[in-house]
């Protein structure tokens, strides 16, 4: 993809709000049909970077370029599709107002927002005033207006938060679809698990540093670390004395250990309660990977 | 303009239109309360003799209309713009690329829009009871007047709305509205009140309107009202552009 023309591209980006560094010399390139996912716990600089890339705050230092133009620039923003948890739609319109008005501001004609209206299963809420949907039918509704203009990239801030799994699914076959026609998304979500399955790169960003950027299975397997988990008598803080214990936590009837050496716990575990049952080895997941780059702080969108 | 501007335009307009006949606090402040107290009054005092020899029904189409004029220019645009910024509607706007510019625009023509409405009602009424005794071409006059005079408070209003938060917005536009429509004697006529009120309302804006209003009914001069509200206009306009460059869209 290096020869492509990156969608968005951000270099050297710094923010500050006062004495709180938000960004510190960030760069970020996403490429068409790729999806990003930027991660991080909260105060991160995820929000910052992601209002410089639409074109709300202006970089302090640094450039962002969108398919080669600035994002504060009418012209370049309608190349984008955003959806973000802190915009929000006036109650006193309706579905059908609302996705048409958007494509009308994106430059398009109303008809325009019925194929996509469609897509996302809003036809038969289109007279209903948005006061009265639910918090994932209107969630479906920002996405409608994002995706109306058939946008070179999608920003987009906790899609799938208030949906269910199969709509969560169908989200992602849509978003899918986009991609294939060389849409880029730049996602941020408290779902690591989510990012793992969905992105080709996710980017950890802590104290307005990026600390990786990298495919989700290339991250995670940099991370020694393993999960045990187990059912037994053993008390949590017994088993935390173990050997190479870096964590244990408890999920139900489940004890779920997490170590740098399995094969040395395994040993200690079989030794002290011969009864234990439901073991399980696993490599640790994505989430594993992003708490040790942030050294244990919690990790939201 | 050119064409998408003016679709976009014509999109931001339909949508304040619906958010005003859809809310119905907006109604009731901005035409139920105007023109009742337009009828009550003038079912009261409608047939007596008001200033500028005009039967206090005709002079109370100048001086309620101001009335109902500023009441729609200045609740209307401020609360929308502290609403529609605590929502985050005006930054989904703003990522949409559609000038800010646009959409004041089209609040201000929300609110004129509105404000004919409440000067068409308000005429009829008086009409109804007989009270009015203007030519069309001196009504017409008056709404004009009225119109335009309600520049400098739909950009106060503008600079409350980008200040505060819908709760506070509309408490503070309220704050103004009430004292400047009593004390500039829009509801009760201002030879009625205590004198110091009629000095007082000298220096405020509301005054001058009414009175440029009355003006166009009657014989009364209108220079001094028209500098006294272009000066208004060019503060407001200072003010909001401040508010403006300091909000948190």
């Amino acid at each position: 993809m290096g020869t492509t023309e990156a969608v968005l591209v951000a270099e050297g980006l710094r923010y500050r709000y006062g004495e709180t560094v938000a960004l510190d010399g960030v760069d970020l390139r996403v490429d068409p049909g790729e999806c990003v996912a930027l991660l991080g716990p909260n105060g991160a600089g995820k929000s910052t970077l992601v209002s410089i890339a639409v074109g709300l705050l202006v970089p302090q230092h640094g450039s962002v370029r969108i398919l080669g133009g600035d994002p504060r620039r009418a012209a370049t923003r309608r190349l984008l599709g955003v959806a973000q948890q802190t915009l929000g739609f006036p109650n006193t319109l309706n579905v059908n107002e609302l996705v048409t008005g958007a494509a009308i501001r994106g430059g398009l004609r109303a008809a325009a927002a019925g194929p996509i209206m469609a897509e996302l299963g809003l036809t038969d809420l289109a007279k209903r005033r948005v006061a009265k949907l639910s918090g994932g039918q209107k969630q479906r509704v920002q996405l409608a207006m994002a995706l109306v203009t058939e946008p070179k990239l999608l920003v987009l801030d906790e899609p799938t938060a208030g949906l269910d799994t199969p709509a969560r699914r169908h989200f992602w076959q849509i978003l899918a679809r986009r991609r294939e026609q060389g849409t880029a998304v730049l996602v941020t979500t408290h779902l690591i698990e989510e990012s793992a399955a969905v992105a080709d790169r996710v980017v950890v960003l802590d104290r307005g540093l990026v600390l990786a950027d990298a495919p989700p299975q290339e991250l995670v397997s940099r991370l020694p670390d393993r999960t045990v988990t187990v059912q037994t008598g053993l008390g949590r803080d017994e088993l935390a004395a173990m050997p190479g214990v870096l964590s244990v936590t408890q999920d139900h009837d489940l004890i779920k250990i997490q170590t740098r050496s399995p094969e040395d716990l395994l040993r200690v575990l079989l030794d002290r309660d011969p009864a234990l049952s439901d073991l399980r080895v696993e490599d640790a997941g994505l989430e594993e990977a992003v708490v040790a780059l942030t050294n244990g702080a919690e990790v939201t969108a | 303009m050119n064409a998408m501007m003016g679709r976009i335009y014509a999109v931001e307009l339909r949508d304040e239109l619906r958010a005003i006949v859809r809310e119905p606090a907006s109604l009731f402040f901005g035409i139920i309360m105007p023109v009742g107290l337009f009828i009550m009054f003038n079912l009261l005092y409608g047939h007596q003799v008001a200033t500028y020899g005009l039967s206090a029904g005709t002079a109370m189409v100048a001086t309620f209309g101001t009335y109902g004029v500023i009441t729609v220019a200045s609740l209307q645009p401020g609360i929308g713009i502290a609403s529609n910024r605590d929502i985050g509607w005006l930054r989904m706007k703003q990522v949409s690329a559609v000038p800010i510019g646009i959409s004041l625009a089209a609040k201000a023509t929300a609110a004129l829009l509105y404000g004919i409405g409440v000067l068409v009602v308000m005429g009829i009424a008086a009409d109804a009871f007989g009270t009015l005794q203007a030519s069309p071409l001196a009504l017409l006059r008056v709404v004009v007047v009225l119109l335009l005079g309600s520049i400098p408070f739909t950009l106060f209003s503008v600079a409350v709305g980008f200040r505060f938060r819908t709760n506070a917005a509309t408490a503070v536009l309220n704050a103004f509205l009430f004292p400047l429509s009593i004390l500039s004697g829009l509801w009760i006529p201002i030879q009625f009140l205590p004198k110091v009120i009629g000095e007082i309302a000298k220096f405020l804006p509301t005054y001058h309107l009414a009175q440029l209003g009355l003006a166009q009914l009657g014989d009364g001069t209108a220079m001094i009202h028209v500098l006294a509200l272009l000066i208004t206009t060019v503060l407001a306009a200072g003010i909001a552009v401040m508010s403006y460059r300091h909000a948190r869209i």
